[in-house]
């Protein structure tokens, strides 16, 4: 029985652990929390509030920042240009940053001295809220649609080009709905990001108050018993956003053509 | 007129050098080379994919060679035809016309038109998934006809679809030139360039090494390499003949050559390979072979041993081995036997 041989059960070994140590702080996070508990956090308008900001904000923040987004990561898939590797670099910087210093560098961009600051004051808004969202969750779509233009043949845009279309309409009519997929895989994964964030959040903006920092703040001032059932809350609230919009794109999917049909 | 003036274009290890072309209105033109001799790269030059390094490209008079791609007006059929997947089989027809905001009314009409030309009026509402190779060529030359393109250029229009439907595509093809299309038709198989061709051009290495019509490249190749890369110095006008379920061909100069197979067309053009044809110092038994008895003319060093040009009736061109030659070393008019079998001959119905 080769199948099962000693490798593969050490694989399986290895994985289950993996796997547990994802699912066993959740389950046990639910676990703990008693349903009356959930429903009477559920009711509170200052969490109703808190999670119905963060969703928005987040989905703003990434339908906002797409608009220029996306175009760029067309450039950066499709264009050779000089120092394209260090302007690859420094969209995955904010992967790399710890994000409370991302959160410091761009407070010292918005306050009133720096270079945003002086239009308008962000700090403890909302606006403020979505640039440290966008901030730290940017690469994701850029790097997802990025992914999902590289993988449409040139040859199409070429031909569409030659069949006499402008290059905008090339864009809308060809890449943009071929790439349609990973961009909008992008822009889940990009809003999820943007939701879930705490460190640079924090530093711009404790006040509209969003979900992780709801349950930071019940935490430090209450204790875990008063952090827990806002956290479940926030979870089941997320994975629900999370699925339907996956979904969503499963269903494009379908729709999708697979490939292209030609043998290249 | 389609005039191509000392074209050079580097891309990475692989160069252009030095390509001049001059290309009537009218013209079917086939470019013959092997893949990697930059035949598809200067089709993209001359439809504007690329700008050449250095040269010029003239069409009807005009400096088009910075010209942007859409609005040359020249037509490029991609080798893999480049359907657009997300869009149904109309929509890829239409494409052009809507890019030129063309009237509803006018696209839905002329799409109609040029489908029911390519005989595709009953595919235009399917997605283009299922569709058959020769069904998305179809498509994809639809698509660039209703552009009315003053110049059509085609890569490899026969490499992957079935046999079955070269036929059919070549009959279209010739249809469309006969209608005044200028074609420039890339390929690397020398048959198709024998029975479309009204002008050739081969290309290695990045040049073109000969140009002129299909007779004089194949008769008289400039070179060792058109000579083997065509390789059918042995063609022969033809009328084919059936007796008794048995097929032949009768050459101008009364020479019969037995065929295999069956359906023939009434005349055309018989090709035999070089190095298919065998020699012998004395009548061999040659069974159900063709066998002729013949003079030799001439013999030549080649690339690959010896080219023995060999009159039998008709001129015939032989590729022997250097071994071959060494063991039955010929000399210039001694009389030997050559054998070829009928599978060896390729018939080409060669009406345009």
């Amino acid at each position: 029985m080769n199948r099962y041989g000693p490798f593969n059960w050490i694989l399986l070994l290895l994985s289950s652990l993996v796997l547990l140590f994802i699912v066993a702080p959740l389950t046990g996070l639910f676990l703990h929390t008693g349903a009356k508990e959930l429903f009477e956090t559920a009711g509170d308008k200052t969490v109703q509030d808190s999670i119905l900001l963060t969703v928005w904000i987040s989905f703003a923040a990434t339908l906002f920042f797409s608009i220029a987004a996306v175009p760029f990561a067309w450039l950066l898939a499709r264009k050779k240009f000089p120092l394209k590797s260090v302007v690859q670099g420094i969209i995955d910087l904010p992967v790399v940053l710890p994000h409370t210093a991302a959160g410091i560098a761009l407070l010292g961009f918005i306050s009133r001295d720096g270079l945003l600051g002086k239009a308008a004051s962000l700090i403890n808004s909302r606006g403020g809220i979505a640039l440290a969202m966008a901030f730290v969750s940017l690469p994701f779509l850029i790097n997802s649609a990025k992914d999902g233009f590289s993988a449409i043949p040139e040859r199409l845009e070429k031909a569409a080009l030659n069949l006499g279309a402008s290059k905008s309409r090339v864009f809308f009519t060809i890449s943009l709905p071929l790439a349609w997929r990973s961009i909008i895989t992008g822009f889940v994964m990009m809003f999820a990001r943007g939701m879930s964030e705490f460190g640079a959040v924090v530093i711009i903006a404790y006040h509209p108050m969003i979900a992780p920092v709801l349950i930071y703040d019940r935490f430090s001032s209450f204790g875990l018993k008063y952090a827990r059932p806002a956290a479940v809350l926030f979870i089941i609230v997320a994975l629900v956003v999370f699925t339907v919009l996956r979904l969503m794109s499963e269903k494009r999917r379908s729709v999708d053509p697979k490939d292209e049909n030609a043998d290249s | 007129m389609l005039i191509l003036n000392k074209i050079s274009k580097k891309l990475g290890d692989f160069q252009l050098t030095d390509i001049n072309m001059e290309i009537p209105e009218g013209t079917y033109y086939v470019l013959l080379g092997r893949s990697g001799s930059g035949k598809t790269q200067l089709l993209e030059l001359i439809a504007g994919l690329n700008v050449p390094d250095k040269g010029e490209i003239w069409l009807d008079g005009e400096d088009i060679t910075n010209k942007g791609l859409q609005r040359r007006g020249i037509g490029l059929v991609f080798q893999d035809y480049a359907i657009f997947p997300n869009m149904t089989v109309f929509g890829n027809i239409a494409y052009a016309l809507h890019a030129r905001r063309t009237d509803k009314k006018v696209v839905s009409e002329r799409v109609e038109k040029v489908s029911g030309e390519l005989s595709i009026s009953h595919l235009l509402g399917r997605s283009i998934q299922h569709l058959s190779g020769g069904e998305l060529q179809r498509v994809a030359l639809a698509r660039t006809l209703i552009t009315s393109p003053r110049l059509l250029l085609l890569d490899e229009p026969m490499a992957s679809i079935d046999a079955s439907l070269k036929d059919d595509i070549k009959r279209l093809l010739r249809q469309l030139n006969s209608k005044g299309l200028t074609i420039i038709h890339v390929t690397h198989d020398y048959r198709e360039a024998v029975s479309l061709a009204n002008m050739v051009g081969v290309i290695h290495n990045g040049r073109i090494i000969q140009e002129g019509i299909p007779d004089q490249v194949f008769r008289k190749p400039v070179n060792k390499f058109v000579a083997r890369y065509s390789g059918i110095r042995n063609f022969f006008r033809v009328e084919f003949r059936e007796e008794n379920g048995v097929w032949s061909a009768v050459s101008k100069n009364k020479v019969v050559i037995g065929l295999s197979g069956s359906f023939y067309p009434d005349e055309g053009l018989l090709i035999i390979r070089s190095d298919d044809i065998k020699i012998s110092p004395m009548r061999p038994d040659s069974g159900s072979e063709n066998c002729f008895r013949g003079t030799v003319i001439d013999i030549l060093p080649s690339e690959f041993g010896m080219e023995i040009t060999i009159d039998a009736g008709e001129t015939y061109y032989v590729d022997i081995s250097s071994d071959t030659f060494r063991k039955y070393p010929v000399t210039v008019s001694s009389e030997v036997w050559i054998t070829f079998s009928p599978d060896a001959c390729v018939a080409l119905d060669s009406k345009m």
